[in-house]
């Protein structure tokens, strides 16, 4: 019998045939640039039921079919994102989070849709718009939705404990602590450090930048004046056991609104569908109010996330891509399919006037709907850095359950100033000051 | 492991020393008594693969971490980012951050830890299953492999469920029996309890399964001196069977720990719902992911993967040199 | 043929009127039994029940909506939910029966001959071993995607063959349980080592290659980071990508968390179902074996 080479042969099959299925696998874009020509454009997104949207669109438009593909959502995507960029292997079009827009533009992972998409600009809150341009002529996609931040209180507990809404923080923290001392089974709500999103939100409605740019250097805010304001506002509050200390998103915090032991929740105009799950035996007792205001009479908001759709540098057809965009978010259709399916809270001027935003079920709010807007047109502009992604892991890092105490607050936000600086720097990036 | 004893029928073969004979088939091939291609022909698909699937990545994981970013102004526009060459700056930088340090540090705390108990129980287990007169033992081996079944992801997400203050059966029974407040399982020293039994809950079962074959693989027959002579089941689990195993032993010993100091699945799933106790960089590899994929600085991730892989590669000589051995005793010398 | 009676051994010492149960390792087996099973026992619990119930029930009470649960799942997306569980099953089950293969070609090979270069290729496979995955995950994918080969099956399959593990048990396996003895009789009758490896030493090593393709398909079913990276069509994940990528949409979609747990608890079934059908082969007594 011959040496057989059983193994040596197995091998080289398997290569072969690697080999031929490699080539018959949809890995690269296609090549056409012709316009006329049907195109497919591959699409990552995880706003809930995106595909019937998508639907839509591709039973009327023949020529530019989208292929969906549901994303994981947030920083689990954005890494997916960027490993695929490195290896321009980047779907066509990808839904994008306000902060990681300028990860993704230093890494030059955007395409620049102005030539297409510029005339839209009129249909969006400027602070939104400058979001997707980063404050250039370019154009890095079209925002989707808008989260500003209001104060969602449970009508019930405040007309049992009489508490009045308030309309300022000093207000807030003086009823926080009535509340508590009153019924110490009761908290006002949960600390806002719990969730790095919420609490840059709130520095922003102080005023903070977190990064900002001055010529060809960037700058870090963590630590300015009006950040750390915040920052011992809410650790003042923790210290006097004012609100609770407990990590958001988890199981038990879901029960603390259920079981009525939080009176409010500091958070964006996306919350009730959020709390349908956390909270589903407390439908009809909650409403909304303005966040509440460091000086009386201000009309300050922030935002606590919100997404835009961009088009991908790896895209071989962007005129395409961005007319499905502009058709996506902000076209009459588009938009009240993103409303009424992917229950997204629009930033379109216009959606956000439509009648056809759907009824709120959960909360018994007759203006819902102005009031949001309203909120939405007075968030205070943005910047976000390249790094956001490290800052928002050394947030919590920084923010444990160990710290307690104002100092504890303070110092925290220190040392994440100095962790984020270092990681810029590392990274090649100039960083001016401290 | 064990020299077998003689259960050949026939004598020991003819000598292999170079005769060479003609083995009588049609064909007229040539017999090679010491065939000196064979066992490259059967080493060469692992050999292949590996080279393809490991050697090539890693070595381009060693350039990677020779490279790192140069920023032009502000890092925004089409060509602000190149990638250029870095020397051993990424090392250096490795070398003095203290983080990183600390993360090993608890790794090796946490090995510390988990090891000793993982491989008691999965030896113990697998004492018990191959002895006689124990009841359940089919029960017992499904049972106690299947949370290996289980991904790390579900596994830490209910573990970490159990931990969650308000929402812990564990406390609540605690409390009910026993009165007491109720453990901070996040707590900054209990905290490595509580990861280390995720980690014992999914990998005991599967130490146990290599011992249990191992085990499964002894001839009987030793045991019936014993028994003759009057041992009863645990004398020999003790003193016959668990020498008898011991080069698996050590070789589960030497591979649990360096899977252990690789500790990923573990800490990063429940890290976000520790409220701090568990941090980002907990673990060695937490930190090199956080470098990798969220700080999106895959050179830094690359030099710190190396330093990391070197460390264990050093660990793992001295201890292999000095049990060699004992682990490959009944093979070709 | 099955293992040496231990029953007249055990007959010839103890007294026979009832079978002796060693109570202290019986009763430990049993808390092992219980600490192992308590958490999958949960899983299975948590997914009879609704969110709300999840939410609002203890934790050990269930629910009544297994079914609609079933229901749910299977619905998604139009029974995605299957086509990743079939994705799962090609890509363990190929991968791990090429892997037992591979790692029994390579540890015969290794156990049972001496050759120059021995130490420095197995010692190469074990430096293998320290490499972790999420090191190696990134370098593969980028390495893929220039070959365009990404977004295929054969890019989650192929790694999914090679494991060092295995090899090493391999070789532990090879050398305890395939005597010299045997294999040079069957030179001396003229087999070739090929036939040798295939007709004696296959079966003798079947108690360990069937824990090392038990440990490779657990291992790729359980996979995360490299098909994540690897894949972007849906229909090709397999159930952990699958189901994370429903974990995560839960969040803004929370009817999601009980079909995760439903799915998580299904995706254990088949391999229960590999366990018991593999069970049989760890029965194998080797010393009898040989004996022929």
């Amino acid at each position: 019998m011959k040496f057989p080479r059983p193994a040596l042969a197995a091998a080289c099959a398997l290569a072969a045939t690697a080999l031929v299925a490699g080539c018959s696998s949809s890995g690269s874009p296609a090549a056409t640039a012709s316009s006329n020509q049907k195109v497919t454009l591959t699409f990552w997104s995880w706003v809930p039921n995106m595909q019937k949207i998508v639907d839509v669109w591709n039973a009327s438009h023949p020529d530019i079919q989208i292929k969906f593909t549901e994303a994981a959502g947030g920083d689990a995507e954005l890494a997916k994102l960027l490993t695929a960029g490195k290896a321009k292997d980047m779907p066509d079009l990808a839904q994008i989070e306000y902060q990681s827009l300028p990860t993704m533009v230093s890494n030059n992972y955007l395409a620049d849709i102005s030539s297409y998409d510029a005339s839209l600009k009129s249909d969006y809150p400027a602070g939104i718009w400058d979001q997707v341009t980063l404050g250039t002529s370019a154009l890095y996609g079209v925002p989707q939705d808008a989260a500003p931040l209001a104060l969602f209180y449970r009508k019930d507990l405040f007309k049992k404990y009489n508490l009045a809404v308030p309309t300022t923080w000093a207000q807030y923290a003086t009823e926080a602590a009535q509340l508590h001392k009153d019924d110490p089974s009761i908290y006002m709500g949960d600390t806002a450090t719990t969730d790095a999103g919420l609490f840059a939100g709130l520095t922003q409605q102080a005023g903070a930048q977190w990064w900002s740019a001055s010529g060809q250097s960037w700058s870090v805010g963590i630590d300015s004046a009006a950040a750390q304001k915040v920052a011992s506002y809410w650790g003042g509050l923790v210290e006097s056991h004012a609100v609770d200390s407990q990590t958001a998103w988890t199981a038990s915090w879901d029960k603390s609104f259920s079981s009525g032991e939080y009176a409010s929740w500091i958070s964006a105009v996306w919350a009730p569908g959020d709390l349908v799950s956390q909270a589903a035996n407390t439908s009809g007792d909650w409403a909304m109010a303005e966040l509440p205001q460091w000086s009386a009479g201000q009309d300050v908001s922030g935002a606590w996330g919100g997404s835009a759709t961009s088009v991908t540098s790896d895209s071989a057809h962007p005129q395409q891509a961005a007319q499905f965009i502009a058709w996506l978010n902000q076209s009459t259709q588009g938009t009240s399919l993103l409303v009424s399916d992917g229950s997204v809270y629009p930033a379109s001027l216009t959606a956000e006037s439509s009648s056809s935003l759907p009824a709120q079920t959960f909360m018994d709010q007759s203006d819902f709907y102005t009031l949001a807007k309203q909120y939405s047109a007075s968030t205070a502009a943005a910047t976000w850095g390249p790094d956001v992604d490290v800052a928002y892991s050394d947030f919590s890092d920084d923010f444990t359950s160990t710290v307690t105490t104002q100092a504890g607050y303070l110092s925290a936000l220190s040392k994440l100033q100095a962790a984020v600086v270092a990681d810029m720097k590392s990274t090649g990036f100039t960083v001016s000051g401290s | 492991m064990t020299t077998a004893p003689s259960l050949h029928t026939h004598d020991a073969a003819a000598p292999l020393t170079g005769a060479r004979r003609v083995r009588p088939n049609g064909r007229g091939q040539r017999w090679n008594p010491s065939p000196r291609r064979m066992p490259y022909s059967f080493i060469a698909p692992a050999v292949v693969l590996f080279v393809v699937v490991f050697l090539v990545p890693l070595g381009y994981t060693v350039y990677l971490s020779t490279q790192k970013t140069q920023v032009e102004g502000l890092g925004l526009g089409a060509n602000a980012r190149k990638q250029v060459a870095a020397g051993f700056s990424n090392y250096t930088y490795v070398f003095h951050d203290g983080e990183f340090w600390q993360s090993v540090l608890r790794a090796v705390v946490y090995g510390c830890i988990l090891i000793p108990i993982m491989l008691g129980l999965a030896t113990a287990f697998a004492l018990i299953l191959d002895a006689q007169h124990v009841r359940f033992q089919r029960l017992g081996r499904l049972a106690i492999f299947l949370p290996y079944a289980v991904p790390t992801l579900i596994g830490s997400i209910i573990w970490g469920m159990m931990y969650l203050p308000a929402f812990s059966p564990i406390n609540s029974v605690l409390h009910a029996v026993f009165g007491i407040q109720g453990i901070n399982f996040f707590g900054s020293h209990i905290v490595y309890l509580s990861v280390a039994n995720i980690g014992v809950w999914g990998g005991t079962g599967f130490n146990m399964m290599v011992l249990y074959t191992s085990l499964r693989s002894l001839p009987q027959e030793t045991y019936e001196a014993a028994r003759l002579d009057g041992a009863n089941e645990r004398q020999i689990s003790l003193r016959i069977k668990l020498p008898m195993i011991r080069p698996a032993m050590i070789m589960t010993g030497i591979f649990s720990t360096i899977a252990t100091l690789q500790v990923f699945n573990e800490p990063y799933a429940i890290h976000e719902i520790s409220n701090g106790g568990v941090s980002t960089t907990w673990t060695p590899l937490m930190t090199i992911y956080k470098d990798t994929y969220t700080a999106n600085n895959v050179y830094l991730g690359a030099a710190e993967s190396i330093v990391i892989a070197l460390l264990m590669f050093v660990l793992s000589i001295v201890v292999l040199r000095a049990t060699n051995r004992q682990i490959f005793g009944g093979e070709a010398r | 043929m099955s293992a040496i009676s231990l029953t007249t051994a055990a007959q010839g010492t103890a007294p026979r009127r009832r079978r002796r149960v060693s109570i202290i390792p019986t009763g430990v087996l049993l808390i092992g039994v219980v600490y192992a099973l308590l958490p999958i026992v949960w899983v299975l619990i948590a997914s009879t029940k609704t969110n709300t119930q999840l939410d609002s029930y203890a934790a050990f009470r269930p629910g009544n909506s297994l079914w609609s649960n079933f229901q749910g799942l299977t619905s998604y997306q139009g029974g995605i939910f299957w086509t990743w569980m079939l994705n799962t099953a090609l890509y363990a089950g190929g991968g791990a029966i090429l892997s037992a293969i591979v790692s029994a070609l390579a540890g015969y090979g290794f156990a049972k001959y001496r050759f120059r270069g021995k130490g420095f290729f197995f010692t190469m496979i074990l430096v293998g071993m320290l490499v972790p995955a999420v090191v190696l995950a990134v370098p593969q994918y980028l390495l893929v995607a220039k070959i365009g080969l990404a977004n295929t099956y054969w890019s989650v399959l192929i790694p999914s063959i090679i494991s060092p593990y295995g090899i090493y048990l391999a070789r532990i396996y090879a050398g305890a349980s395939v005597p010299d003895e045997i294999i040079e009789a069957a030179r001396v009758d003229g087999s070739s080592e090929w036939r040798t490896f295939l007709r004696i030493g296959v079966p003798m090593m079947t108690p360990g290659l069937v824990t090392i393709f038990l440990f490779q398909f657990v291992a790729v079913w359980n996979n995360f980071l490299l098909p994540w990276l690897m894949l972007s069509s849906e229909n090709k994940y397999p159930l952990t990508v699958g189901l994370f990528t429903l974990l995560d949409a839960g969040t803004s979609q929370p009817a999601l968390y009980s079909l995760v747990l439903t799915g998580a608890f299904i995706s254990i079934l088949p391999l229960i179902a590999l366990f018991f059908l593999l069970q049989r082969f760890w029965k194998v007594d080797l010393g009898a074996g040989s004996v022929k």
